[in-house]
């Protein structure tokens, strides 16, 4: 949790065209059961799925009741993002031992490339079939009326899924929010870019440690 | 996913923590912002981190009590390292917020908000939404008054110079 307790750690995004279209509510409301979090079919192997789901609970991935998602102005959803990986070094290990055993048992010194395509695929099935995935959550916050969304993350990886689901499901795009947004008057702006960069104190004008003369405490 | 948004000035964040941190150590943490902001307190918390000027990577970070007070931090900025994050506490009435602000884009981390409602789905949100949109307020009123200042000739020839005098520790 995030968004509705403990410290909040976020990436703030501004809506472009922030405008809702009419019907908003219905419109969104079906766009975010359509892009759901809907579970993979068992039993195929490489199940891999995300979509959004209710803040409250990642079990929860139907949006009809607006009461749980929807809060005068405030949408609120996570994106989940299951993921099977596989412990490589075991797997490669008891890739090994099985490559072995054909060896043995068809009396031969080299296990032949596609005999080992094929074990190490039958072993992938085997073991993917057996494996509960990890899920990851993203929590946001879109501000409907002020056209932003908070995203509780600052992973670059997990705010990208985040900014490509949102755009799929609800046809708008999120700009990384500048802190030149906070500036009202568009001269500021301006002049702010044309300043550049003026370090307090440039690399030629370093000074080295000793020669810093501070005041506080016995450090000197 | 392209950026269609204003740019992120990779020197900007920067300047404006040390100007942040500067101006609180020399007005006792006090800053009489325009309205609707008001007045506010505002200190450097416990962790102060920089980097190279050419890089984004952080090099060096300071945490614990007081960082800023420290020897390491002043001489870290006079050996013309850039501040990356500054961890700040800001008090506005009797509410008292504790945030750092990360890199160039100002990204809010590990922010605290002085909750009161614990309990009830919509309520908490209500109240932690009012209660971010408060901190934005407040860090937009700051750093609109350092673009105010640092657009200015003023920064130049008499804010700039001050700064350097305090980095050095010859103010």
């Amino acid at each position: 949790m995030g968004i509705l307790s403990s410290a909040l750690t976020v990436s703030r995004f501004r809506v472009l065209d922030p405008t809702l279209p009419e019907g908003w509510r219905e419109i969104y409301r079906d766009r975010l059961n359509e892009f759901a979090f809907h579970e993979p079919p068992q039993g195929m192997g490489k199940e891999e799925g995300e979509g959004w789901c209710q803040i409250k609970n990642l079990l929860d991935t139907e949006f009809d009741d607006f009461n749980e998602w929807l809060y005068n102005g405030w949408a609120v959803f996570q994106l989940r993002v299951d993921k099977k990986r596989l412990p490589m070094k075991l797997f490669k290990a008891t890739l090994e031992k099985r490559g072995k055993a054909w060896c043995e048992e068809h009396e031969v010194e080299r296990c032949p490339s596609t005999v080992k395509t094929e074990l190490k695929e039958r072993l992938e099935h085997e073991w993917m079939v057996r494996m509960l995935p990890s899920s990851r959550v993203t929590e946001a916050a879109w501000n409907m009326e002020d056209g932003y969304v908070i995203v509780h993350t600052l992973s670059e990886g997990s705010v990208d899924a985040f900014r490509k689901r949102f755009f799929r499901t609800f046809g708008k795009k999120l700009a990384p929010w500048s802190p030149l947004d906070w500036l009202e008057d568009a001269k500021t702006v301006e002049n702010l870019l044309a300043t550049g960069a003026e370090p307090v104190v440039s690399l030629e004008d370093a000074a080295p440690l000793e020669s810093v003369a501070l005041d506080d405490g016995d450090e000197k | 996913m392209s950026t269609d948004g204003l740019p992120i000035p990779s020197h900007t964040a920067g300047e404006f923590y040390v100007w942040l941190w500067w101006t609180s150590e020399g007005r006792g943490g006090v800053f009489d912002l325009a309205a609707p902001v008001g007045r506010v307190d505002v200190w450097v918390d416990e962790r102060i981190a920089f980097r190279n000027p050419e890089e984004q990577k952080v090099v060096a970070v300071m945490t614990g009590q007081n960082p800023s007070a420290s020897l390491e931090a002043r001489a870290a900025l006079a050996g013309g390292k850039v501040l990356q994050d500054l961890r700040i506490g800001v008090r506005r009435d009797d509410r008292e917020y504790f945030v750092t602000l990360k890199g160039p884009n100002m990204h809010f981390q590990g922010l605290k908000l002085p909750q009161v409602v614990t309990e009830g789905g919509e309520e908490v949100l209500y109240e932690r939404m009012h209660l971010y949109d408060e901190i934005c307020l407040i860090v937009a009123g700051l750093f609109q008054e350092w673009s105010g200042l640092r657009t200015t000739a003023e920064w130049d020839r008499g804010i700039l110079p001050e700064l350097r005098k305090w980095v050095t520790g010859k103010a």
